[in-house]
């Protein structure tokens, strides 16, 4: 596998609204544990359509990964950005958040994403994306806490590093849903 | 946060520009002479731009990335994939379907594509047939080449949305994006639209060839 020579860039800035906004094919690593509001920003996607949007989190810890995930496999050899890709992502994903201290038997994942905007039968694309994510994740055995995937309308996301929540507002909806897993870090612990 | 740089150096020559510019402006001049005879209208048209765009940035080259529009894609089976996207604000192709119909229902408040009744979709399909047509005619004519388009698909949903969902497609060879795309408006009536022509990189070689446009691009 070759990965080019990546170049890598720190942002450290958020928006007004200490918000990240991800890009396709790029990722994110955030440790909560710091307590400097600077450091827990929220990370959204907006505008999240067949791709996926992949959160690994080590919810004991509180080390949270993003991705945004565009296509289902890599069939280049030359590749400028691995996060584009649902096989490399969810490997480098994983590799990063161990590297930066997460606990691999703590860690459990979120997928969201995949739907079918446009109505061909050829377009599937947000099928497939699913389909391989979930693969990767079966392989590396990391539990699937929350899906919200398929569907024909687009998603906008924001996930909250500071308490670990996470809100989904699809197109055509008024309000933000919004799905809570701080009290997972206390259910992990306890199984422990 | 990590973030990867914005990398490699492939851009085009401006001769190359050009010719792209020029295939989006006779394609879309062509188009837009058919929308406006069909509305009876006068349609300002903005001049054509032709980028290449790293993929994960291509929402960002449009003003508004955020509001709602209803985009009409169709794909041109030719060698390698060609298509077209027109995006309408939602306002606008609700007007231009009130315009050309003649119940008085009001749409003004969908949020979904369902809403719509049989007749205002095969309006909008047919708007959406009659761009691409004259769009695609024009441009065979120019590289005598034979393309007709697919019937048209149509969904609603946020700018970012429709064109994300459509660039894997187009960035599985390669990390960037050309994107086509003319601007019109009808001020009398206000209805904007966007008209893309998103050819898949390893076209362009076939393009520049028979329109003799010197290429030397390592994909």
């Amino acid at each position: 596998l070759n990965l080019g020579n990546l170049k890598l860039d720190r942002i450290e800035e958020t928006d007004t609204n200490g918000i990240i906004n991800l890009p396709i094919g790029h990722y994110s690593i955030v440790k909560s544990r710091c307590k400097n509001k600077h450091l827990s920003p929220k990370l959204s996607i907006y505008g999240l359509g067949s791709c996926i949007a992949l959160i690994l989190c080590d919810f004991n810890k509180q080390i949270c990964g993003m991705s945004h995930i565009l296509l289902p496999k890599s069939t280049t050899k030359n590749i400028n950005y691995p996060h584009k890709y649902a096989n490399l992502s969810v490997k480098l994903l994983m590799k990063e958040l161990i590297s930066h201290g997460a606990e691999r038997e703590h860690i459990r994942a979120i997928i969201i994403g995949g739907s079918k905007i446009f109505d061909l039968d050829n377009n599937m694309m947000g099928f497939e994306n699913i389909r391989a994510t979930k693969a990767e994740l079966d392989s590396l055995k990391i539990d699937i806490i929350k899906e919200e995937t398929g569907g024909s309308r687009g998603r906008i996301i924001i996930f909250d590093t500071e308490d670990l929540s996470l809100c989904i507002k699809s197109s055509g909806e008024d309000k933000y849903k919004k799905f809570k897993y701080l009290r997972l870090k206390k259910e992990i612990n306890e199984i422990l | 946060m990590t973030k990867q740089n914005e990398q490699e150096g492939y851009t085009f020559t401006a001769e190359q520009l050009d010719t792209l510019k020029e295939l989006g402006n006779i394609g879309s001049g062509h188009a837009i002479t058919a929308l406006s005879k069909l509305l009876d209208q006068d349609i300002e048209v903005c001049l054509t731009a032709a980028e290449i765009i790293p993929f994960w940035n291509v929402a960002e080259v449009f003003e508004s990335p955020d509001i709602e529009v209803f985009g009409i894609y169709s794909e041109i089976p030719f060698n390698s994939d060609l298509s077209i996207m027109q995006i309408f604000s939602k306002e606008s192709l609700l007007k231009l379907v009130d315009l050309l119909s003649f119940d008085d229902k009001s749409y003004a408040h969908i949020r979904n594509i369902e809403e719509l009744d049989a007749l205002s979709i095969s309006i909008i399909r047919e708007i959406g047939n009659i761009l691409t047509g004259h769009y695609t005619s024009a441009l065979a004519d120019l590289l005598s080449i034979k393309l007709v388009p697919n019937v048209p698909t149509i969904a609603l949903d946020s700018l970012d949305t429709i064109i994300n969902s459509i660039i894997g497609k187009y960035s599985k060879i390669s990390d960037n994006i050309v994107l086509i795309r003319t601007k019109m408006t009808l001020s009398d009536i206000k209805i904007d639209c966007i008209i893309c022509f998103i050819p898949c990189i390893n076209i362009l070689k076939s393009i520049f060839k028979i329109l003799n446009v010197k290429y030397n691009m390592n994909i």
